[in-house]
């Protein structure tokens, strides 16, 4: 699996390409600057302690020494430059380009997607994509060509030493890919361990009230310290393995400097060499070594940007639909006819099954029936977040939805969702949302009609209150009245909104129907109705059975006839006179 | 400073695997100076040897540096291994600690304490706090004292040698392991703080956009959304490669002085040489035991950030467990109760001085058997009642008894094995339903089990799973509806059978139908029991004896339903 992702990786990389290579570039010949640093060094060693001259006499070589370092320490810091310029490319054109992709695939698709981890792969995700870029694959480059030089470098001077290397090098990778599948298999599953031993720490400090209620907090000390040393246990056996990874590189290291020193050593002794060649080989040995250790560090680089990756390319691959690029006629009113829609979220389960019905302009029609019936799918449709697989919506007896470029059609629209979103922001910002270009005293206007004027002033800096994301501070009902003057600034042709009065309490809930009233004024309006009373509200009423209509008409017709609203009515209990406001209000 | 010497009294516990961790550190780095150090004197010193010819080289003894070489090379990769497995395990052993001491200063303080962490993410952040503290030991405190020991013994031995060495040696460690790293921290300070405010400014436009997107695009506003978004990446990303080179520049400065420091201890040791006043094997010995030596310090510029990180993270979590509970019981055996009235008069409570009373001077008076509604709205004082009676927080004026006892002599624990709740925050764990179940009752029979489900009308749910009771709940398993997590509490307040039930808006979030069925079957389980339903709506309210309205903390006037 992993596989596959690192070439696609890579093919992203490719559009920095130059910033890319010459930042590798740069890292590598800093990288072997040290085998000419090892030269002089060796030359400088020999120079004093067996060619016995001062200081003064070899100060060329220090100074070269010197020089070498300062052009080393420059190199590595314009390679960390570079190599960060190629990443925040890379990261900057992802970051767009999902986003993009994200809002392209529309609401209904991202709603499968937990939002709090699609935010996580579009931040946290695409930084981790930066070491991967900006350490690892570098890194894989100064793998090959730091032992590949200095071995051509030793070998003309002691072939029997280089052999050692040769032979301790390649074989370092070999044991490292068969230690590291193992280790890499035992890492994802201890990582799946962490995650649950995690997620069980934060159910547990979660549900700590739930646990005091039934007098359980003290047992679950025992249980906390229980799964923490279980999974000690079971790391620990799975550590034992994946630390080999870092041992057998140690290993190789360390018997290859030994090796070298002894092999020198002995025929230093008997004269058949010269200490120059010895010494110079005991400096590159351990340099040998060095970029297999630093790709060992950097390989967790490469597993958290994949697995960032993968999420990433999982977001990527949802193909986008098809839109129609027809632009919408300027319309006074709105009128739509559905015929015979067919859709389903997955293969085999239709949730709108041959639905044809009619919401006629400037009328209010309530779509009524059970959960899971297609109220929400059907709206989807209308709204043009999702295609019928068969079937059409007409608008005004000529236009086709499917052809009408949806910005264009959202234009003339208001929609006011169950939970509406307030963004961050201020309240004013978050009302001309529904007309940019409104001054104050339209956006005043506009929260004055939603019933929603008395509680901003109210508010300690008024329309300029930032609220938070969640609109945390404000009530359900205050943030339904702020989404609804949205609306009444925008002043469209059509409304389509899901009654959200279920969770409201009874004064919010009848400023609430009040401000719908007044909007529905003139207005072609569609509200998926979840009680009765807003059902008993609207000019028509569509009932839906199965993913079909069950029943159409005006309310007091269909509560007569013996048929799918009166057996609504009839499980709803008399609902209609619950939710009466006036009921609370006069107490 | 204060905080990480708190951390530490925490760790007290796991001394000896902690001691072996660093002892092992520190082998582990001095094997490969010695390694090091040893070559390069011994194929120094053969070579000299070998040039001055046969009696010379008779006279070398050549084994024992040799058998030194392969000593030391065995003992670094031996020393290596162990240490990374004993540090893993001292990790390991101090996260279980951390954590049970975390849950034991907490448990008795929720759920005041917890009061601001209701939201799923900022309780995250504190379990993300505890892993960050335990990371201290591995990440922090062993590179440290390891540095520092191995430091002195690498320069102690260059000192046998020369000390102009040992001190250019002691200051190009210092250079590079504490000053260049603290310095890079200080100037990436104000970057860093910048990156991380803007990661957060994205996240939340980034989360507006997946979660606000159908209004978003009907309103036209995703343009305004992917410009901003642009605008703080840009600014993100120049924050960051401000970053990247100041780190860059961290980075080759410890390089540079690392191998400034080399040319210094070589120009030393040749000065010696040249003078006679030390062996020629002296110098590439010192040469490369300088090189050998910064390993020791490699690890401290991450050490450092990592403490930064440590720190903030340990005043949270000591900012939480410092707090006082919220009430304090009067010491004593539990209560032994006859009756189970309750009994309210002029009871205030506020949540901090000079707030404004949430309940404000209340009278209720329950008598054992009664089922009683109360009706308010949002802010009212229902939720405060609520945690009143369960002793969450402690009352300030006014009388209160429970079974004729006064209720500052109950804990929380007490209070709770005489009272079941219902409500719409019925917290379900991630777990099997028969665990989420066993929690009412530890020794509950299977057929307990099943009898409690069927009494709350899930029964057949659970028959229809694969592993019936053993079903998994939430995200990993079986996902249950609003109604379906009710009808769990149900089950476990049967289960746990206790004389009172308070019912807290326990249909809210259903829908109408839902709802009707779900109060049909509360009947059920409320017969016998002191029933109080609490609820900003009237629903249900019907099946009450009696209703009083709640507003503005105290009763406004009572009414037969």
């Amino acid at each position: 699996m992993s596989e596959r992702i690192d070439p696609r990786l890579m093919a992203e990389g490719r559009r920095t390409r130059g910033a890319l290579y010459f930042g590798i570039g740069l890292g590598v010949s800093a990288a072997l600057l040290v085998i000419l640093q090892a030269v002089l060094l060796a030359h400088l060693v020999r120079d004093v302690a067996f060619g016995h001259q001062n200081l003064a006499a070899v100060a060329p070589l220090l100074w070269g020494l010197a020089g070498l370092f300062g052009l080393r320490a420059a190199l590595s810091y314009a390679s960390e430059i570079v190599a960060f310029k190629a990443s925040g490319k890379i990261k900057t054109y992802l970051r767009q380009t999902i986003l993009n992709h994200v809002l392209k695939l529309g609401p209904v698709p991202a709603a499968d997607e937990q939002s709090a981890d699609l935010a996580g792969t579009m931040i946290e995700g695409i930084e981790a994509l930066e070491p991967y870029f900006s350490r690892y694959v570098p890194q894989m480059a100064l793998v090959v060509a730091v032992p590949l030089a200095i071995l051509a470098l030793v070998f003309p001077v002691d072939w029997i030493s280089a052999l050692i290397l040769l032979g301790a090098g390649p074989l370092i990778p070999l044991f490292m890919v068969f230690v590291g599948y193992r280790a890499e298999a035992i890492n994802q599953k201890q990582w799946q361990k962490l995650l649950l031993m995690s997620a069980h720490f934060l159910d547990v400090l979660q549900g700590l009230t739930t646990l005091k209620l039934f007098g359980r907090a003290r047992d679950e000390i025992g249980i906390v310290a229980r799964i923490s040393d279980d999974y000690r246990k079971t790391t620990m056996a799975g550590l034992r393995v994946a630390f080999l990874t870092s041992a057998v590189l140690e290993f190789f290291a360390s018997l290859a400097i030994a090796l070298v020193a002894v092999v020198f050593g002995a025929r230093l002794l008997h004269g058949n060499i010269d200490f120059y060649p010895a010494f110079l080989v005991l400096l590159l040995a351990p340099e040998y070594f060095v970029p297999l250790r630093g790709l060992s560090t950097h390989y967790h680089a490469r597993m958290s940007a994949i697995a960032a990756a993968r999420r990433m390319f999982d977001v990527l691959d949802i193909r986008v639909a098809n839109t129609g690029t027809a632009p919408l006629p300027p319309l006074d009113a709105i009128d739509i006819v559905c015929e015979d829609l067919h859709f389903a979220y997955e293969a085999g389960a239709p949730v709108l099954d041959g639905l044809s019905c009619r919401f006629p302009a400037g009328q209010m029609t309530a779509i009524v029936g059970a959960s899971g019936v297609g109220k929400t799918s059907l709206a989807r449709l209308l709204l043009g977040f999702a295609k019928p697989e068969q079937g059409r919506i007409v608008i005004n007896e000529t236009l086709d939805l499917a052809e009408l470029a949806p910005e264009s059609w959202w234009q003339c629209l208001a929609w006011v969702p169950q939970n509406p979103r307030l963004f961050h922001g201020s309240i004013a910002a978050n009302i001309r949302l529904g007309n940019p270009q409104a001054d104050d005293e339209a956006v005043r206007e506009a929260a004055s009609k939603a019933r929603a004027l008395a509680f901003i002033t109210a508010q300690p800096e008024g329309f300029e209150t930032i609220i938070g994301d969640l609109g945390q501070g404000l009530s359900g009902g205050q943030i339904q009245r702020i989404a609804l003057a949205r609306a009444f600034l925008k002043n469209p042709q059509l409304l389509i909104l899901d009654e959200a009065t279920a969770n409201l309490d009874l004064e919010s809930e009848a400023l609430v129907l009040e401000a719908i009233a007044d909007l529905a004024v003139g207005r072609t309006v569609i509200v998926i109705a979840h009680r009765m009373a807003m059902a008993e509200r609207a000019d028509n009423v569509l009932v839906l059975e199965a993913g079909r209509v069950a029943a159409y008409g005006p309310p007091a017709q269909l509560r007569t006839a013996d048929g799918a609203y009166a057996r609504l009515l009839q499980a709803y209990e008399g609902d209609a006179e619950i939710s009466n406001p006036g009921a609370e209000l006069c107490v | 400073m204060r905080v990480i010497l708190r951390l530490l009294a925490l760790f007290g516990r796991d001394g000896g695997w902690m001691t072996g961790g660093i002892v092992l550190a520190c082998l582990t780095i001095l094997a490969n100076f010695g390694l090091m150090t040893l070559s390069g004197w011994f194929l120094a010193s053969a070579a000299i040897a070998g040039l001055a010819g046969v009696a010379a080289q008779n006279a070398f003894n050549f084994f024992s540096p040799a058998a030194g070489v392969r000593f030391f090379a065995t003992i670094r990769v031996l020393s290596r291994y162990t240490e990374r497995l004993v540090t893993h395990e001292a990790t390991f052993r101090l996260l279980a600690t951390l954590r049970v001491w975390f849950y034991t200063k907490l448990a008795p303080l929720a759920p005041a304490a917890l009061q601001g962490y209701r939201a799923g993410d900022l309780l995250s952040r504190i379990v993300a706090d505890i892993d960050t503290l335990n990371l201290f030991y591995l990440r922090v405190y062993v590179p440290f004292i390891a540095a520092a020991v191995a430091a002195l013994a690498m320069v102690g031995f260059f000192g046998l040698f020369s000390l102009p060495a040992a001190v250019a040696l002691a200051v190009g460690l210092g250079v590079t392991g504490l000053a260049v790293p603290m310095v890079t921290q200080w100037r990436g300070n104000a970057a860093g703080a910048d990156i991380t405010n803007l990661n957060a400014q994205m996240r939340v436009e980034m989360v507006d956009a997946i979660q606000g997107m159908g209004e978003l695009l009907t309103y036209n506003a995703a343009p305004a959304l992917q410009a901003r978004v642009e605008n703080l990446n840009k600014r993100l990303i120049s924050r960051q490669a401000e970053m990247s080179a100041i780190t860059g520049a961290g980075m080759a400065a410890s390089g540079l002085f690392g191998n400034l420091t080399m040319l210094a201890v070589v120009i030393a040791a040749a000065v010696k040489v040249t003078a006679g006043q030390l062996g020629a094997a002296d110098l590439p010995m010192l040469a490369l035991g300088s090189m050998a030596a910064f390993e020791a310090v490699a690890p401290l510029p991450s050490a450092l950030q990592y403490l930064g990180q440590i720190r903030a993270a340990a005043s949270r979590i000591f900012e939480l467990t410092d707090q006082q509970p919220a009430i304090r019981p009067i010491p004593g055996s539990a209560p032994q109760l006859s009756h189970f009235d309750l009994d309210l008069r002029g009871i205030k409570l506020r949540y901090e001085d000079n707030a404004a009373w949430a309940l404000d001077g209340l009278d209720l008076h329950i008598p054992q058997g009664s089922h009683i509604g109360l009706q308010g709205s949002t802010g009212a004082g229902k939720s405060t009642l609520i945690n009143l009676l369960l002793r969450f927080y402690e009352y300030q004026d006014g009388t209160a008894s429970f079974g004729g006892v006064d209720l500052r002599a109950f804990s929380s624990e007490a209070i709770a094995s005489y009272i079941s709740v219902i409500s719409q925050r019925t917290y379900l764990f991630h777990t099997t339903i028969r665990d989420n179940l066993l929690l009412a009752k530890g020794d509950a029979s299977a057929a307990d089990l099943w009898h409690a489900l069927d009494v709350a009308q899930l029964a057949d749910f659970v028959r229809a799973q694969p592993l019936g009771l053993d079903t998994i709940v939430g995200e990993a398993g079986v996902r249950l509806s609003g109604g379906q997590a009710r009808r769990v509490a149900i089950a476990r307040a049967v289960l746990k059978d206790t004389p009172w039930l308070i019912l807290d808006e326990p249909t809210e979030g259903l829908d109408p139908v839902t709802e009707r069925a779900f109060l049909r079957d509360l009947l059920a389980v409320m017969a016998g029991k002191t029933v109080l339903y609490i609820t900003h709506r009237t629903a249900g309210l019907e099946m009450m004896d009696q209703v009083y309205a709640l507003a503005a903390g105290k009763l406004r006037q009572p009414g037969n339903s």
